[in-house]
């Protein structure tokens, strides 16, 4: 079932393992700077143990990728090697940087030089293509490399790392952040959702209605979404100067109200398309059926269209959940809070761990909120 | 009891029925007979609200239905579709027993009723409770599409085309099923079809509709004579008219004492067309019935019968 063809290899696979064995010798493994604002410079791998066993290990799960795409046997195993890949490779990273650290420096930093993120690169592809040959998807490979990272993360494997000791240093505002963000990104399909839900079952019955909410849901997709937010602050803060109670309840011009009302409103397409399309699942001959037994239009909605529509539903949902996590990305500029006040603090300084501090965190995010409602749609039996 | 009084529907301009009056009586088994576009579909969807009429009224058991609740009264009368339009998500027992989980019966009584259900269609119903309705065939679908109809013992039934999309010979075994359901159940069924041969296996009554009107109303053989309104001769080609009657006489009921020595056999409860059509496979002109005393049945018989049985039932 795996293999491409009978006794044949696959000659992209073991390039992408060749590359990825022989780019950390040329573009190096681990760099260190003096500060965190100074630029770093390539430092020779350390000698100690634990490295070698580490690099070691990054090269024999190489080699045994090579091996298993030289003869074209690209199962799991394949699979399984390059997730451990992934890990030794961390693993020789994280230790190596703890080892190249100069003693009695506090200030310096190292991190992860171009050889090391072109071979994680790398062995992401080959994982992929060999998940890809097997015909499924990369969605355990990436579960188990998440899962094995973490776990190292846990150890203190990577407490030496530029990003891990920026994180240290933040952690307060990191998880203001993060929180922030979630609240933002939640907030703001929560709001959506309250708009498209109803107005979606309306449009079920009225056609006019239903060209009118999905025009005006198209229409507003035309709008920048960072010029929409803009456009929100003058009405906003009017509002608040106008009724000091909403004031009080965190409504004003600037702030996170105008991040998630431009938001929610450019879920409101997807959901909108989603949620129309969804109810417009059961065929004609069910409803039939269901109206002449006596269901009442309440009932045929929980019985008939919901149940039959879930599955286009939720991956509307899914979508609009991942461009929620993207687009809270922007409050920041409006003064609302969440990764996006990490992400844009660390351009303004040209701190590159402090912007990966900020991207690392919504990538999770938008897997978390992708796979969690996957895994959801799963659950509801196929009808 | 159904009753139509001057029951009209239009749609814009078009008249999709006017002015139509006729009674169903209690028990009885009412076809519906009309081509495509007659308006027996809408006539028929009139009696349990899926149309409103916007003349006249239809009357339930003497009650004017315009002033039940549209819920109520659907639930109190079974309704099968041509498409059947089973429930894809829930399995054949739960689809059974949609009404009178609605009705708020106990788990128990439902269950009960849903397994005598089945077995009255002839499903059986541990090996069919379970199933999704996709993994059935056309024709077990429609048997337990007729199942919820009656899962309630609904006095009414209301049919549309329920057999139309099913192959020849499935459609012929769930006509029997339905006559047998009739008979067992004394239920009033009205039923739509544009098929003549199936008005005629079926009904005891039949309306005929032409372009939303009523063409003739009455008992089956009387309406699909030969004295029948020129509306009806138009629609029914006539000639045909005469070998489908055969279809539903009896041949016991035409048979001559006497014995055919070599004649073919033909069974004690065939028709006249089952008689016809072995003569014709034979290329004899009798055949002999089986029976306890020596019947048999000539071609000049058979050729003679289609029509005389209307002067019997006239007589």
């Amino acid at each position: 079932m795996g293999r491409l063809l009978p006794g044949g290899g696959q000659p992209a696979l073991a390039l992408l393992a060749l590359t990825a064995m022989a780019a950390p010798w040329w573009l190096g493994w681990v760099s260190v700077a003096p500060n965190r604002l100074l630029s770093a410079r390539l430092v020779p791998l350390p000698g100690a143990l634990p490295v070698t066993v580490a690099w070691a290990a990054f090269h024999l799960s190489c080699l045994a990728l090579l091996a298993l795409a030289w003869r074209g046997r690209v199962e799991r195993w394949a699979e399984v090697v390059a997730v451990l890949a992934v890990l030794a490779l961390a693993a020789t990273v994280g230790l190596g940087a703890a080892a190249a650290l100069p003693a009695g420096s506090p200030l310096a930093r190292a991190s992860p030089a171009a050889g090391a993120w072109v071979a994680l690169l790398v062995l992401a592809l080959a994982t992929a293509t060999a998940s890809a040959a097997r015909g499924g998807t990369p969605a355990l490979p990436l579960a188990a490399a998440l899962l094995g990272l973490g776990a190292m993360a846990v150890a203190g494997v990577f407490d030496s790392l530029s990003l891990a000791r920026e994180a240290a240093g933040r952690a307060g505002e990191l998880r203001a952040a993060l929180l922030g963000h979630a609240a933002l990104a939640g907030g703001s399909l929560a709001l959506a959702l309250l708009v498209a839900a109803p107005l979606s079952a309306l449009a079920l019955r009225r056609p006019a209605l239903e060209a009118a909410f999905l025009g005006l849901a198209s229409g507003l997709q035309v709008i920048p979404s960072l010029a929409l937010f803009g456009l929100l602050i003058a009405p906003l803060a009017a509002l608040a100067a106008a009724v000091p109670a909403l004031r009080s309840l965190g409504l004003g011009g600037i702030g996170p109200a105008p991040a998630v009302i431009g938001i929610s409103a450019y879920l409101l397409l997807p959901l909108a398309r989603g949620l129309v399309a969804g109810l417009r699942v059961a065929p004609a001959e069910v409803l039939e059926a269901a109206r002449g037994q006596g269901l009442s239009e309440a009932g045929i909605l929980r019985s008939v269209r919901l149940p039959l529509g879930a599955p286009v539903m939720l991956a509307a949902l899914r979508l609009a959940a991942v461009q929620a996590v993207g687009l809270a990305v922007l409050a920041a500029l409006v003064g609302g809070g969440g990764l996006g006040s990490l992400l844009f603090q660390g351009i303004g300084q040209l701190a590159s761990d402090l912007i990966l501090l900020g991207v690392f965190p919504v990538l999770a995010l938008s897997l978390l909120a992708d796979a969690g409602l996957a895994l959801l749609a799963r659950l509801i039996p196929a009808a | 009891m159904i009753r139509f009084e001057g029951a009209g529907r239009r749609y814009g301009e078009v008249r999709a029925v006017r002015d139509v009056s006729f009674e169903v009586p209690r028990g009885s088994l009412c076809v519906l007979l009309g081509e495509s576009g007659s308006g027996k579909s809408t006539l028929m969807r009139m009696v349990n609200r899926l149309v409103e009429p916007d003349a006249g009224r239809v009357l339930l058991e003497g009650r004017d239905v315009a002033g039940l609740d549209p819920q109520a009264l659907r639930r109190g009368i079974g309704y099968v579709i041509q498409s059947v339009g089973l429930f894809p998500h829930w399995d054949v027992a739960r689809n059974v027993a949609t009404v009178p989980r609605l009705l708020g019966w106990d788990e128990g009584r439902v269950a009960a009723r849903v397994e005598e259900l089945l077995a009255l269609v002839g499903l059986d119903p541990a090996t069919f409770g379970g199933r999704r309705p996709a993994t059935l065939s056309g024709g077990q679908a429609q048997r337990v599409g007729l199942a919820r109809a009656l899962a309630a013992d609904p006095p009414v039934l209301l049919m549309d085309e329920p057999f139309s999309a099913l192959d020849p010979a499935t459609r012929r075994g769930l006509q029997a099923e339905l006559r047998r359901i009739h008979r067992e159940t004394g239920k009033t069924i009205l039923l739509v079809t544009h098929d003549v041969e199936e008005a005629l296996a079926l009904a005891d009554r039949i309306a005929v509709m032409e372009a939303g009107s009523l063409a003739a109303e009455g008992p089956a053989l009387a309406v699909l004579g030969r004295d029948a309104p020129p509306a009806v001769q138009r629609m029914l080609r006539p000639e045909a008219l005469a070998f489908q009657r055969l279809g539903v006489l009896p041949a016991a009921a035409f048979a001559e004492a006497g014995p055919v020595p070599g004649a073919p056999g033909l069974p004690g409860d065939a028709t006249l067309r089952d008689a016809l059509l072995l003569m014709l496979a034979e290329g004899t002109d009798r055949v002999s019935l089986e029976g306890a005393a020596p019947r048999h049945l000539t071609v000049a018989g058979v050729l003679a019968a289609p029509w005389a049985e209307t002067r019997e039932a006239g007589a």
